[in-house]
């Protein structure tokens, strides 16, 4: 009986896998159409983008703040809080900005996606658009998923600058730290290609796996309140794992 | 007339013919060799007991769903072989009326009708704007332009959603239960419209309902499905006088007959413990 319910869940699991896969595959195939409806598409950057700002700049600055007060008191130890500026900065832009960014986004934009979508296939609107020959891969699902590609990344830069200006506050204006030490250390240290675009490639690759897990979820979300609900609790879990999982290899593979 | 063997009246005039259509969804046999005709410019009625796949018929009729084997011509294209581009271009030339009118929530009522324009034709905005209240008089809706979908009612949504199946002056119409839900002025409302759009543009329909008054106001020609089968056709007043089990229990509203009250169950006896399993 085990063995059968974790076959069964295991195949589920590989079908699950192979039915995105294919699914990638027709909404990347839906991408050079989908790019006539421009104004869907800026429409779903203004909702996955600005409408995150907020979260983004609030959790960006707190996250700064949190990493300066930790990393002040660790580098205190070895006499070397001089580097506090080059700390702070070097762990958001190659860790902190794009994972924290895509979880959040993952919660914020991903799971509206998948509902919206999720209810559109409910009500029959994505047959009704079918039925008036308009693609819906290419009007609903290829869009919400440029828009995540696109995104993703310019929140990374906000959630990063937030995170310094946090980083700054606690650091100089609080703990007493050396402006131009604090300044100067960060700016002789960062690197734009190893440390700063290697995070911006990263948020580029969440956002695209974030928003083809929502837009999946959403497109075969089960048409009751109680599918829509599961899939939506589904974007935000496999985002999650997915993300720190891709984390791991990109660094591996960037390091 | 043996209902259990029915066969459509051939016409060459037929805009949609289906033949030897078999579907089986899962381990359900929905059709098994159903054949019927929809002459041009008729209003023509499925009838049936519910599940018995009447929607999945209007799915096959559009591409959306493709059956197992069988044929479906529309306007002399065989859909079940079409290719996408082709389905679509066909789809320009068919309303479909969703059951529950699926307008798009994000848009107003004028949006949504000029939607399918938007998308398909480069019209100048003024004579999009004029089309799209041209339409919207047409189900008495004009004033209702700027409204959202949320602030309509059942019936409303439902004019709404005909005006937007009739932008593009289809050829052919499709209406999965047009009544359900209706009070009895709306209902009457929508029965109007499919009158008057069918006699006034000669638009084909097909209307897939349940509601035996209405249709008996403005079919032309019912087919009774059951079992994966058309069972009885004819005009919906020739067959409620049939008598045949099928339409004896269909139009006289019986609970029990060809199609039964329970469920298949195990001998219910047995199930309770009064008697032993038959071993």
């Amino acid at each position: 009986m085990n063995a059968n319910l974790r076959r069964n869940w295991l195949l589920q699991g590989v079908v699950s896998l192979g039915e995105c896969g294919l699914f990638f595959v027709a909404v990347a195939g839906a991408v050079p159409k989908s790019l006539r409806y421009w104004r869907e598409l800026c429409r779903q950057v203004w909702f996955v983008g600005a409408m995150s700002l907020v979260i983004v700049m609030t959790c960006g600055l707190f996250v700064g703040m949190v990493l300066a007060l930790q990393l002040f008191n660790t580098l205190s130890i070895f006499g070397a809080t001089s580097e506090l500026g080059t700390a702070v900065a070097l762990s958001l832009f190659r860790e902190l900005g794009p994972v924290v960014t895509a979880l959040l986004v993952a919660g914020r934009a991903g799971t509206a996606v998948t509902a919206e979508i999720g209810l559109m296939r409910a009500t029959d609107q994505l047959d009704a658009m079918s039925m008036m020959a308009v693609d819906p891969l290419a009007y609903v699902a290829a869009p919400r998923f440029l828009a995540g590609i696109i995104a993703m990344p310019l929140l990374a830069c906000v959630f990063n600058a937030m995170g310094i200006f946090g980083g700054h506050l606690v650091g100089v204006t609080w703990l007493g730290l050396d402006n131009g030490t604090f300044w100067g250390n960060m700016t002789s240290t960062v690197m734009l290609q190893r440390d700063i675009l290697d995070g911006v490639y990263k948020s580029i690759v969440f956002g695209g796996v974030v928003s083809l897990i929502a837009v999946f979820q959403g497109y075969t979300a089960p048409p009751t309140s109680e599918g829509v609900a599961y899939s939506t609790t589904r974007t935000v879990v496999f985002s999650s794992i997915v993300i720190l999982a891709f984390d791991f290899v990109m660094t591996a593979f960037m390091t | 007339m043996n209902p259990g063997v029915a066969q459509p009246e051939s016409s060459a005039a037929a805009l949609v013919q289906v033949r030897g259509l078999h579907t089986r969804i899962g381990a359900k046999t929905i059709f098994d060799g159903l054949d019927l005709d929809v002459p041009r410019g008729s209003v023509t009625a499925i009838m049936g007991p519910s599940g018995t796949g009447k929607t999945t018929l209007l799915r096959h009729l559009t591409g959306q769903l493709r059956p197992d084997t069988g044929s479906v011509r529309v306007d002399g294209e065989e859909v079940t072989k079409l290719s996408r581009r082709d389905l679509f271009a066909l789809r320009e030339r068919i309303g479909f009326l969703f059951q529950n009118s699926a307008l798009l929530t994000d848009f107003s009522v004028f949006e949504n009708i000029a939607f399918p324009l938007r998308q398909h034709a480069k019209l100048p905005e003024e004579l999009l704007r004029d089309i799209v209240l041209t339409k919207l008089q047409a189900v008495g809706l004009r004033g209702a332009a700027q409204l959202m979908p949320s602030e309509l009612s059942g019936g409303m949504a439902r004019r709404v959603a005909l005006a937007r199946a009739i932008v593009f002056d289809p050829m052919l119409i499709l209406y999965d239960e047009p009544f359900v839900g209706l009070d009895p002025i709306a209902l009457n409302q929508v029965l109007r419209l499919i009158r008057t759009l069918n006699h006034t543009l000669g638009i084909t329909s097909i209307l897939v309902a349940h509601e035996l008054a209405a249709i008996q106001k403005v079919a032309d020609r019912v087919y009774l499905i059951a079992n994966g089968k058309l069972v009885a056709q004819g005009a919906p007043d020739e067959l409620a006088r049939q008598d045949s089990p099928w339409t004896r229990q269909f139009f006289g509203g019986e609970a029990d007959g060809p199609v039964p009250f329970h469920y298949p169950a195990p001998d219910y006896a047995t199930e309770l413990g009064f008697r032993e399993a038959h071993r």
